[in-house]
């Protein structure tokens, strides 16, 4: 496990809703899989220069959500039946709502917008 | 608790070192201290290891006296005592002899986490002499930790590694008070954060709080002490 595969930005908001978010993203994109093992919090508090009660916080709301579980004694593993496909799509419109949100405040209309985003997809 | 400042004033011959401060110290908290020079951190870290003696109020460390119970509390302050001909090897020998609670084993394993070299201090660069003295304190197995300024001055590879040891070496039960100006690269690290303003207390606060607002302990620094 890397930094790298971790995103923290300590202006954005709580750490523990980052490390939520962080988690949720590797499962959308595959990283993780459903019975996954995820780092221990103390590896995961000293990789990222976080308190390690952050990321027992953090683990605790992933748990209570149905997402990961703790395994007495083994560590903390994704749930095999973790709704992956869910969260994927929670995020996909999340995203897209953003984007709406921010066309909005342009003013620009919907036949426009569509085609910005097409364009931008095609060239990406 | 283990610490409890009630009304704690001290006071120089000139000046106040700190005026008024009222703070629990629990269990299990890594707390920053911050402020800028001179605003008290390190009187009122003194005051708790019992190095200096409240010139009014009440403090209490364990449940008694802060001079009292000094051997029971880990003070790493901000002047390098070293002695220049001292090894890592002399300071484990010297660390043993003075405090029954220093764990030998543990300090060799911090001294491979926070690479220090086996030679003389004399000739080892100011990051490494900082390591070797954090080394020298976090092998102490104590419930209340008191760092003053360990990250200041010395290069950036060394306040990384400090920051990854204090994490990995840091128990539940215990409580490190960390004072710092290298607010930035430990804020993630503060559950708490004690901001000081010419000896008084200027905000208590928990740092998941200042995000949850959508600030953060470096842009409170900003606000709370500009």
């Amino acid at each position: 496990m890397t930094a790298e595969t971790w995103v923290l930005d300590l202006n954005a908001g709580p750490i523990f809703e980052q490390i939520g978010k962080n988690v949720r993203m590797q499962l959308a994109r595959g990283d993780l899989v459903p019975g996954g093992r995820l780092p221990s919090a103390r590896d995961l508090a000293a990789t990222l220069s976080v308190n390690p009660n952050t990321i027992v916080h953090a683990y605790g709301e992933l748990e209570a959500q149905g997402i990961i579980e703790k395994r007495r004694g083994l560590g903390t593993f994704v749930k095999e039946d973790a709704p992956v496909e869910t969260m994927r799509m929670d995020m996909l419109k999340e995203i897209a709502e953003t984007f709406v949100n921010e066309v909005r405040q342009l003013g620009v209309e919907n036949a426009e917008a569509m085609a910005a985003l097409k364009e931008a997809w095609d060239a990406g | 608790m283990l610490a409890r400042l009630q009304n704690v004033t001290k006071r120089y011959r000139t000046t106040e070192g700190v005026r008024d401060l009222s703070l629990d110290f629990p269990e299990g908290e890594i707390v920053g201290v911050l402020g800028l020079n001179g605003s008290g951190k390190s009187t009122m870290l003194k005051l708790i290891a019992g190095l200096l003696f409240p010139t009014a109020g009440t403090l209490t460390v364990f449940g008694g006296s802060a001079r009292g119970n000094r051997s029971r509390t880990v003070f790493l302050g901000e002047t390098d005592t070293l002695w220049p001909w001292m090894t890592p090897r002399d300071a484990c020998r010297l660390m043993t002899g003075l405090y029954p609670d220093f764990e030998p084993h543990r300090f060799d394993e911090l001294l491979d986490v926070l690479d220090v070299p086996r030679r003389k201090t004399k000739a080892m660069s100011k990051g490494e002499r900082g390591r070797l003295r954090l080394a020298m304190a976090l092998a102490r197995s104590a419930k209340l930790y008191l760092l003053d300024e360990p990250l200041a001055g010395i290069d950036l590879l060394s306040r990384e590694k400090i920051l990854m040891s204090l994490v990995r070496e840091w128990h539940t039960d215990e409580t490190i008070l960390l004072s710092t100006h290298e607010v930035a690269e430990a804020e993630g690290l503060f559950e708490r954060a004690i901001y000081l303003r010419d000896g008084r207390l200027a905000l208590d606060v928990p740092a998941e709080q200042l995000r949850q607002q959508g600030g953060s302990v470096v842009q409170t620094f900003k606000e709370v002490l500009a």
